[in-house]
């Protein structure tokens, strides 16, 4: 699989407790190994934080979007590719 | 009468200067609750009473003598335990800005502190032929002269008469600077900072001159079934501590933490809606406010959430000692919709706003339309006397604040808000407003959904009548895609029903990230002693929301006023995840008057008989 260079943006809690804004990744395009590899950066923990091992899908109350679109409403098959921008946001509300 | 309710209401005359105690009515609350609900039902009984009488809607002047004003709490209000219940609603026969029905709701302590000082409800009648403000101490209500207090600003108001009427729970709401010079979006201010903001209800209590309410008390709320309240209240405020929005999100954040999810989604305006996407939206962030200049937070009485914000900017152009907020919206208005991007600058706009007592959105909103037109070259340079309106100018941001607030110089076309501004220069297509009220920061090209809320919101462009951004882009109760209009109509109708319960119970909307109407029907039997199921309590809302239409019917409002600006059903969004999307609103549209059994706009008879609604 070719390797594609993501950038990831964190925000709200998780962007205190990492202490980043944003960073590079480099994964093979699937989402899974996407998260895998920023954990690699970010602290393992990162991973549980966003990632669900037992459903095999983001946490439920993580928002994740790709290039401004929430992954939940996206119809065809995720596939991360070269330049996507991953916005990852702790559960949040306002109004 | 029913527990939950003071059983008294004070209704005050201030052309003859009578102060008159009514007992609350029994039959009203159950069908219409109390706060929004109550007032929604009495300002009906005026317009009835007016017309009979042969003074038609249309001749109702909103700074004039015959407007009324209510302010009103709910059976949940002030209640220890009820979840975040430190909030009162208020309203207006008309409001100046939209010469339709007036309504706004604010927290802080005057809600709850109204009902420990014996009282449901103040109505307050004609105009006053010298400044006064009403003290209502214990059950007892009197008018007194506001001569020194006229032309003093929110903060020294507040300040001054909580010290002079002193005592246990003392609370001010008053109006600035801004009412007293009728700017069209003065809002009435209590605590300080916490405003019932839109529909300009402050020129209305200014045109009356009356100052200030003042409301002091130590009388307890009584309760059907204390035993049985106190265990649905720890299960409810269990579920909003455990819950990740009420119970971290929120405290830890406030509501500005919205910008950036906003931003990213491609619907936060920037530059008066031109575009959904703002290059500088960090900047302004909730995240940068809480780098920068947050060093506090503040709840509501009786609120475990606490998204209030305390902040300070202790050095630069734009110092502030001490201020609150600002919140998503005054950020989204005062800073991204005029492209201001320097978070120090938004902070005292809003500063600013609560201090001479300003609607932060729709002057954010007019702004941000003046300053388009001015760059469009629609303004002469001197009506303009120097202020460079340029977007991005934060010197400029800030100054037409205060010029607003006295009217001064370009203030006096600012102070009519962004509708009739637009259309004194001939563009009316470049206010961003629906019914005359303007919408807040989030563009429905990007989150269709608010859109129909916009459009069909009974007092024009607001997001928390019918608040569909929670499902389309918080995925709360379940996550909803914000590009497509198929399906949305169901979810505006019944937030706009649900928020009419919150508005008349009278607490905070934010619990509704936790709750659900069934909870709230718990919660409300234990208190008033009424089996209320949920679907009762749906049932009032949706009573509400229909008695509001019939107002807004009186007023000639319809069909085709359920619009939406030009920008938003014809220019497609430039950019970000929505480009090339507009509303479709029509299609929405149709759904949406079929849910609701109303033809154009207009609610049927059938249906206001199903409802139960006396015309
Ligand atoms: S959530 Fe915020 S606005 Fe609502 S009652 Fe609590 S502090 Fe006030």
């Amino acid at each position: 699989m070719a390797i594609v260079s993501a950038r990831i943006m964190l925000f709200a809690t998780l962007r205190k407790k990492y202490g980043v804004k944003d960073l590079n990744v480099e994964c093979d395009g699937t989402l899974f190994d996407l998260i895998e590899k920023a954990s690699k950066i970010l602290g393992e923990s990162f991973f549980d934080d966003v990632y669900d091992k037992k459903q095999g899908k983001v946490r439920e109350n993580i928002i994740f979007m790709i290039n401004g679109r929430n992954i939940k409403d996206l119809e065809e098959k995720i596939e991360i590719k070269d330049k996507d921008v991953i916005a990852i946001f702790p559960p949040i509300a306002g109004g | 009468m029913s527990n939950g309710y003071m059983r008294k209401i004070l209704r005050v005359d201030l052309s003859v200067g009578t102060l008159n105690i009514e007992p609350t009515s029994e039959d009203i609350a159950k069908k219409y609750l109390g706060g929004k609900g109550y007032a929604v039902y009495l300002l009906y009984q005026y317009l009835k009473e007016y017309e009979s009488k042969g003074i038609s809607p249309a001749d109702i002047n909103p700074l004039g003598s015959e407007n009324v004003l209510i302010f009103a709490n709910g059976p949940g209000t002030g209640v220890p335990g009820f979840p975040s219940s430190g909030r009162y609603h208020v309203m207006a026969l008309k409001s100046p800005l939209t010469g339709s029905i007036g309504s706004a709701n604010s927290g802080g302590e005057w809600g709850p502190f109204l009902k420990f000082s014996g009282f449901d409800a103040v109505i307050v009648e004609g105009v006053s032929k010298k400044p006064v403000y009403i003290a209502i101490v214990n059950g007892e209500a009197e008018l007194r002269n506001a001569s020194d207090l006229w032309g003093k600003n929110v903060f020294d108001t507040c300040r001054i008469l909580k010290k002079k009427v002193g005592g246990e729970n003392t609370s001010v709401a008053c109006e600035g600077p801004a009412g007293e010079n009728s700017a069209h979006m003065a809002c009435i201010v209590n605590d300080e900072h916490r405003a019932a903001g839109r529909t300009g209800l402050g020129a209305v209590m200014g045109s009356k001159k009356l100052k200030a309410i003042v409301v002091s008390g130590s009388g307890k709320v009584p309760l059907a079934k204390p035993d049985k309240f106190k265990e649905i209240s720890k299960r409810c405020l269990d579920a909003m501590r455990k819950n990740a929005v009420t119970g971290e999100g929120l405290p830890t954040y406030g509501t500005s933490i919205l910008i950036n999810i906003i931003n990213t989604a491609g619907g936060l305006p920037y530059k008066n809606w031109q575009t959904g996407v703002n290059p500088n939206a960090e900047k302004i962030s909730g995240e940068t406010l809480a780098e920068t200049y947050l060093t506090n937070r503040r709840a509501c009485w009786g609120c475990t959430i606490g998204c209030g914000r305390v902040t300070s900017v202790k050095s630069g152009s734009f110092q502030v000692l001490s201020s609150e907020g600002p919140e998503y919206e005054s950020v989204g208005a005062l800073g991204s919709s005029t492209g201001v991007k320097e978070l120090d600058a938004v902070v005292k706009a809003n500063h600013y706003c609560d201090e001479l007592g300003l609607d932060s959105i729709t002057m954010g909103s007019t702004i941000a339309a003046a300053m388009e037109l001015n760059e469009r070259g629609y303004i002469p340079k001197e009506d303009l006397q120097g202020l460079d309106l340029k977007f991005g100018n934060a010197a400029a941001l800030v100054e037409c604040i205060w010029r607003t607030a006295y009217k001064a110089g370009f203030g006096k076309y600012l102070a009519l808000g962004s509708k009739k501004l637009c259309e004194i220069y001939g563009h009316p297509e470049l206010s961003m407003s629906v019914k005359g009220l303007e919408m807040p920061a989030y563009d429905p090209r990007a989150i269709k959904g608010i859109g129909l809320n916009y459009a069909t919101a009974n007092r024009g462009g607001c997001h928390v009548t019918g608040y569909t951004v929670v499902p389309e882009i918080l995925g709360i109760p379940e996550k909803i895609d914000p590009l497509k209009p198929e399906g949305k109509a169901k979810w505006v109708k019944i937030f706009q029903d649900f928020t009419c319960v919150v508005n008349s119970t009278v607490n905070c909307l934010f619990t509704t990230f936790a709750l659900s109407a069934k909870d709230y029907a718990e919660l409300l039997s234990a208190v008033t002693g009424w089996n209320l199921t949920e679907n009762d309590i749906l049932r009032i809302g949706e009573r509400i929301y229909n008695l509001e239409r019939v107002i807004l019917n009186k007023y000639g409002f319809d069909g085709k006023d359920d619009t939406l600006p030009r920008r938003l059903l014809k220019e497609a969004m430039p950019e970000g995840p929505a480009k090339g999307h507009i509303v479709e609103l029509e299609k929405m549209k149709d759904e949406y008057y079929r849910l609701r059994g109303w033809i154009n706009g207009v609610p049927t008879l059938e249906k206001l008989k199903e409802l139960e609604i006396e015309i």
